[in-house]
């Protein structure tokens, strides 16, 4: 426990909250009220600061679980693969009632009578790919079969998937040695593979050397926005007297994103060599690897990891003898999606709720961890550091096409063959090439409805549509063409050019057995699940788009619903704190826009006349207290008592 | 200064104007929620975002300048938030485009879905943010069809706040203030996204000192006080300027009353003295104005009884009781709590009788960094100015002797109960004259010779001298009870009774005799002294030493009252 205070600078001591909190709950199964206050003395806090965090990390229990747990995915890859019939599946096999869904409450666990099991729905685990995924404990569970729940639960065993061979399509070099035959995660392989050299060659490179190869190599965040590396880091100024951090967004919880998962399980000193190689760049001499809740086995893979580095002198203390000291630590999230976003994570690292934070003023580069210069990347982004230190900024340049260069990690998941990631040379595969090539083309029978070309936040493209897209020849002049979604080439520019993103990487496939508002309304829980309910419009937006999709699912709507979906989506887009505005908007503005038979059809009731107002008159209802929330008393604490260790 | 153009008028903002503070200045009032200028910005609210533009930068990196000769303003293509940046030299913004009101209209809407629309039976109707900012930049429609949030209602957050979570629009401005302000971090979110709650831990409960002011600042009902709420509409309160006078820092305040009965006294902004804030001591320090124990009638000790009488009758027994007596045989017990006026007035009195054995009760308690003083007397400062204690409470051993050894035969109490002081009963009845001028009965009450019911501090006008020396005034908010009469007039009365017509017929003629002696007050007048006061003395903080605080009855029972109210 000291150990995981000392990983944050003294005077920021806050920043354990989440690793105690972790602790405490493997320790004691909960996070009881006496948890609450012992961690909150420990910290020099008040209990409230701890309360807030417990109740707003999905992954901290305020009650026991069973003992076993099963999380199962609910987002939107899984959710078409069948995880809501594998829930109702395991419910019965467990005993509970049919009908029980906690989900989206606080407490959204539901426990056998027996205690020993218990089940909750939770959101995108990040191995679409494998949809439907569940966790079983801290095992991940892929492509499970809904019908065969039982034996999952009476036998669990870890069952992931071995990683695909290279497709003749791809180009490899962040998944360069995942899947061979011969790959180990061990330090060693690594090593016998040509592994740290970049890190040594680094060492010997001036800062200003480094950011330019960066700037040059026109490397752009593989994390979602797309924003160009090089730029984003000769923000830090060269004179700076803060310290400088950088933190690797290991975060991936975008629906549709599996890739940073992989990287990490299969490659994790590929991530360490390419962090420590941007250290040396940013003269950052701490790094924090925030790598969200649900990757346990990850996290002890990254520790494992920096332990070994730490032997052969790659970090620590006077690092390769060049005179830097740089420490690299491992901080879990807690389930939340927002901690991806790069304000959201810092405020979380900081030990508290993660609500981002308003730019202007704190951009992370001048006012970011603890208020000091901050870099935040993403696991791709800094594993492309290593590749391009390694091939030299122009050479990496020439991979891909102009301003969309190099290669990037595209995942495919939905109403495909063949779902998995594939490492691609920007822009060089098209949309069709990569699903009816790579991904295997659509299931038997079916024709392609729509594509969500980024992660679930990405406006939708409809199979149908013709795309104006503007092509940047080498001479730089530049031509339109107009194509269909086949021919649209997986990169930056021509997926924004069809009005939508190339995102996280993350491609959602929906083949014509769809229901749109069905998609819609999943797409809409999970955002509504998911705000962090900072600034008004996405907090009531994100909800009230949720309920229109689902009364409208369930035979409720009304001919003004599409119509005010979309409004809803406008008033949120672009007012809001951070881009989850953007994320939670266009998924209806775009589905409405686009499939508007389909909404129609769902929405043909006339609108009932309007409410009356709720008179419940104070003054009359008897004086409640109502206690501000139900804390539960942890039996085992008495024995240990207030002196008690964990 | 930096030019700002606001709505197409260009003008000139000091550097480190908020852009929400400029466009008020201009005269285009923007509507915010979470904001409050004496709190950071979170820009949660969205309430008040704006079109905002930056110069448009030419090739040699120099503003172009259009045809007016003022540069060219490059519009932001998104709305931008105006609570949370300050103006730039060149800025443009612009307040009441179609964007803005669209704006705004979003952000009522999402406001106001989960929002229990009963402002009928709502505290907070009539000064609510919400109702008045939807009535000018919402929509009258509804289109929300679905249920409401339900959230806990009726929530005790401590012992003199109670909230309604279903009103809370989570702005989070009583979080930040008892982070930032009372450093007090009790407040928190629990839960997430739409479900977010407003709470405190359940062990650890709003109960500082300065809990109140978290219902001021919260910009709906979802925050009320325990005390007033329900107890009155607002449009009924009349309001009066005034101070709190429970402790030297004498925090602005405003009196809510009606038909002379105080319902409330919220904090009045005064950067010089209390920002926008006040304790909740000092808040709820006034029922003892409405007290039983009240003193209606002058009254004076006759044959073996005391006797009802009219103002004359007593002004001139008490003149007579005194006029056989003059220096060390008399003895004065004043207070902190009297007006500049009321110690002029007493001085006037003491010069005239020679009297040398004069002092005020000291009256401490435990301070703190923010408001509260260890100084419970709102006008030691004054006190002293005026010539009545160099070191409040030294003499008072002294008198106390003097009383003691039968030297003193006349005694004054004024506001306070010698009793306290180490005088006993018996002594006190041995006295040839006690006179007793007070608003409350207390133990010495009943030994008086002389009684003379005054007024309380709502009740009258005046000024005092804050631990800080700044001079600010009280303001008369209700009319006092019975036949109790104003401080300084029975002292005027007393003083003519005693040394002939003297020329003050008002209050204003007191403070212009005091401002032709004390230079400190020199060119003043009441109304000068306005509605923030006057810096008069050097800041000096009043020394707080750690004696037992000499507890009068009315601080014994708001001691009571409060700890009853807080534990
Ligand atoms: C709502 C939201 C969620 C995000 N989630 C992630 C995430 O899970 N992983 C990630 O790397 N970036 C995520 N981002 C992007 C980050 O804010 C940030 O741009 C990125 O980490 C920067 O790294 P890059 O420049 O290497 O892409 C998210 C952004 C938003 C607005
Ligand atoms: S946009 Fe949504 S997620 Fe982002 S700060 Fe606002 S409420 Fe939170
Ligand atoms: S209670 Fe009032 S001040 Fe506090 S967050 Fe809610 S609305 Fe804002
Ligand atoms: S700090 Fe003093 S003056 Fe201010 S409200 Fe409290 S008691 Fe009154
Ligand atoms: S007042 Fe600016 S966002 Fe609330």
């Amino acid at each position: 426990m000291d150990e995981a205070i000392g990983r944050y600078p003294p005077e920021h001591k806050r920043s354990a909250a989440l690793p105690l909190l972790h602790f405490w709950q493997e320790h004691f199964g909960f996070i009881s009220d006496e948890g609450v206050k012992w961690i909150a003395a420990k910290l020099d806090l008040q209990p409230i600061n701890i309360l807030e965090l417990v109740t707003f990390y999905p992954m901290f229990r305020q009650e026991s679980a069973g003992k076993t747990h099963v999380r199962v995915c609910r987002t939107l890859s899984c959710a078409m693969a069948g995880s809501y019939r594998l829930m109702e599946n395991l419910r019965e096999a467990i005993g509970f009632e049919p009908t029980i869904d906690n989900h989206g409450t606080h407490n959204p666990i539901s426990v056998s009578p027996d205690g020993n099991c218990s089940i909750e729905f939770v959101e995108c685990l990040a191995s679409c790919g494998t949809a439907p995924v569940c966790m079983i404990g801290e095992k991940l569970h892929e492509n499970v079969d809904p019908n065969s729940v039982v034996d999952l639960v009476s036998n669990p065993q870890s069952v992931i998937r071995n990683p695909q061979s290279p497709h003749p399509l791809e180009h490899r070099l962040v998944f360069k040695n995942i899947g061979r035959a011969d790959w180990k995660i061990d330090i060693d392989t690594y090593i016998d593979n040509g592994g740290y050299e970049q890190l040594k060659k680094a060492v010997t490179m001036s800062r200003v050397d480094i950011v330019n190869e960066l700037k040059t190599s026109g490397l752009r965040g593989r994390g979602g926005a797309g924003f160009p590396c090089g730029v984003k880091w000769s923000f830090i100024k060269p004179d700076e007297k803060k310290p400088i951090y950088l933190i690797c967004n290991a975060d991936e919880s975008e629906p549709g994103t599996f890739k940073d998962r992989y990287i990490i399980h299969e490659d994790p000193h590929q991530l360490l060599e390419g962090i420590l190689i941007s250290c040396l760049a940013l003269d950052a001499r701490t790094a924090y690897i925030y790598i969200r809740g649900e990757f346990p086995e990850g996290a002890k893979i990254l520790e494992r990891a920096i332990e070994e580095a730490r032997k052969h002198n790659f970090l620590g203390k006077n690092a390769l003898g060049s005179g830097f000291d740089v420490e690299v630590y491992i901080h879990r999230g807690a389930g939340a999606y927002i901690c991806g976003e790069e304000t959201g994570l810092i405020e979380s690292l900081e030990g508290k709720r993660a609500y981002p934070r308003i730019k202007p003023p704190y951009f992370p580069a001048v006012l970011g961890l603890y208020l000091c210069p901050t870099i935040v990347n993403n696991v791709e982004t800094l594993c492309h550091v290593k590749h391009i230190i390694a091939m030299g900024g122009a050479k990496y340049a020439q991979l891909g096409r102009p301003n969309n260069t190099g290669t990037r990690i595209v995942c495919v998941s939905g109403d495909v063959q063949r779902p998995g990631y594939f490492e691609i040379e920007v822009g060089a595969v098209t949309m069709g090439q990569l699903i009816y090539e790579m991904a295997g083309g659509l299931k038997p029978g079916r024709m392609l409805k729509a594509v969500i070309p980024g992660g679930s936040s990405a406006k939708v493209l409809r199979a149908d549509e013709r795309f104006k897209i503007k092509d940047r020849q080498s001479d730089g002049s530049i031509i339109e063409r107009e194509m269909s979604i086949d021919e649209i080439p997986m990169d930056f520019d021509s997926l924004t050019a069809a009005g939508s993103m190339a995102g996280s990487g993350g491609v959602i496939v929906l083949d014509d057995s769809r229901d749109m508002v069905w998609t819609l309304n999943n797409i809409n829980e999970f955002y509504a699940h998911e705000s962090c309910g900072q600034c008004t419009p996405c907090r009531e937006g994100a909800l009230w788009m949720k309920k229109i999709t689902e009364r409208m699912l369930h035979g409720g709507g009304v001919v003004e619903d599409p119509r005010t979906l979309k409004t809803i989506g406008d008033n949120i887009a672009g007012r809001t704190i951070c881009a989850f505005g953007e994320a939670c908007a266009w998924p209806t503005q775009s589905f409405v826009e686009k499939f508007p038979d389909e909404f129609a059809s769902r929405a043909a009731k006339p609108v009932p006349p309007p409410l009356p107002p709720e008179y419940i008159s104070e003054e009359l209802t008897e004086r409640e207290t109502i206690p501000t929330t139900a804390l539960a008393h942890d039996p085992g604490w008495e024995k240990a008592g207030s002196a008690g260790t964990i | 200064m930096f030019n700002v153009q606001v709505d197409g008028v260009w003008r000139q903002f000091p550097k480190g104007t908020r852009v929400i503070e400029a466009c008020e200045q201009a005269g285009s009032y923007v509507p915010r929620y979470c904001y409050h200028k004496k709190l950071s910005s979170p820009g949660n609210c969205r309430m008040c975002l704006i079109e905002m533009g930056l110069p448009k930068l030419g090739p040699d990196r120099k503003p172009e300048l259009g045809a007016d000769g003022k540069p060219v303003i490059n519009w932001m293509p998104r709305p931008q938030i105006s609570c949370a940046q300050d103006v730039a030299e060149g800025m443009g913004v612009r307040t009441n485009s179609p964007l803005v009101k669209e704006c705004q209209r979003g952000v009522m809407e999402f406001l106001l879905i989960n929002h229990p629309l009963d402002c009928p039976i709502c505290d907070q109707a009539g000064e609510c943010r919400l109702q008045e900012f939807s009535v000018e930049y919402g929509t009258s429609e509804s289109r929300f069809l679905e249920n409401k949030v339900k959230k806990p209602k009726n929530v005790e957050l401590g012992p003199r706040v109670t909230l309604d979570d279903e009103r809370c629009i989570l702005c989070s401005r009583c979080i930040r203030f008892c982070q930032e302000i009372a450093k007090d971090d009790v407040l928190g979110f629990v839960d997430r996204g739409s479900n977010t709650v407003l709470t405190a831990h359940p062990g650890k409960r709003l109960e500082n000192n300065y809990s109140l002011n978290t219902v001021d600042i919260c910009p709906v009902g979802a925050l009320t006080s325990s005390d007033f709420r329900f107890k009155m509409r607002v449009w009924f309160l009349k309001e009066t300027k005034s101070i709190c006078t429970s402790c030297a820092t004498g925090c602005n305040t405003v009196i809510a009353t009606r038909e002379d009965m105080i319902y409330r006294q919220t904090p009045r902004e005064n950067d010089a003295v209390n920002s926008c804030w006040m304790c909740d001591y000092g808040r709820l320090n006034f029922d003892y104005l409405q007290s039983e124990r009240r003193l209606l009638e002058p009254r004076i000790f006759l044959g073996n009884k005391f006797a009802a009488v009219d103002w004359p009758t007593a002004i001139a027994h008490a003149a007579l009781q005194l006029k056989p007596f003059s220096g060390w045989e008399i003895a004065v017990v004043a207070s902190g709590r009297m007006t500049n006026e009321e110690l002029w007035l007493m001085a006037q009195l003491a010069r005239a009788l020679d009297v040398q054995l004069i002092d005020i009760v000291a009256r401490t308690g435990p301070g703190d960094d923010i408001l509260l003083s260890t100084d419970r007397n709102p006008n030691t400062n004054g006190a002293r100015l005026l010539g009545i204690t160099s070191e409040p409470g030294a003499k008072l051993p002294v008198i106390a002797e003097a009383v003691k050894s039968g030297r003193v035969k006349a005694l004054m109490a004024l506001g306070e109960n010698p009793i306290d002081t180490g005088i006993s009963v018996e002594q006190l009845s041995n006295l040839r004259a006690f006179i007793v001028m007070d608003i409350l009965a207390n133990t010495a009450t009943e030994h008086a010779t002389v009684v003379l019911p005054s007024l309380g501090f709502a009740e009258k006008r005046g000024s005092t001298i804050n631990g800080k020396g700044r001079l600010q005034r009280l303001n008369r908010a209700v009319r006092g009870p019975g036949n109790a009469r104003d401080d300084w007039e029975i002292l005027r009365d007393l003083l003519q009774a005693l040394t002939g017509s003297n020329g003050i017929y008002s209050i204003e003629d007191v403070f212009r005799q005091m401002s032709e002696a004390v230079p400190q007050f020199a060119g003043l007048t009441l109304s000068k002294i306005g509605d923030l006061g006057v810096q008069v003395m050097q800041a000096r903080e009043s020394p707080s030493p750690p004696v037992d605080p000499a507890v009068s009855d009315i601080e014994k029972a708001e001691a009571k009252k409060t700890s009853g109210r807080s534990r």
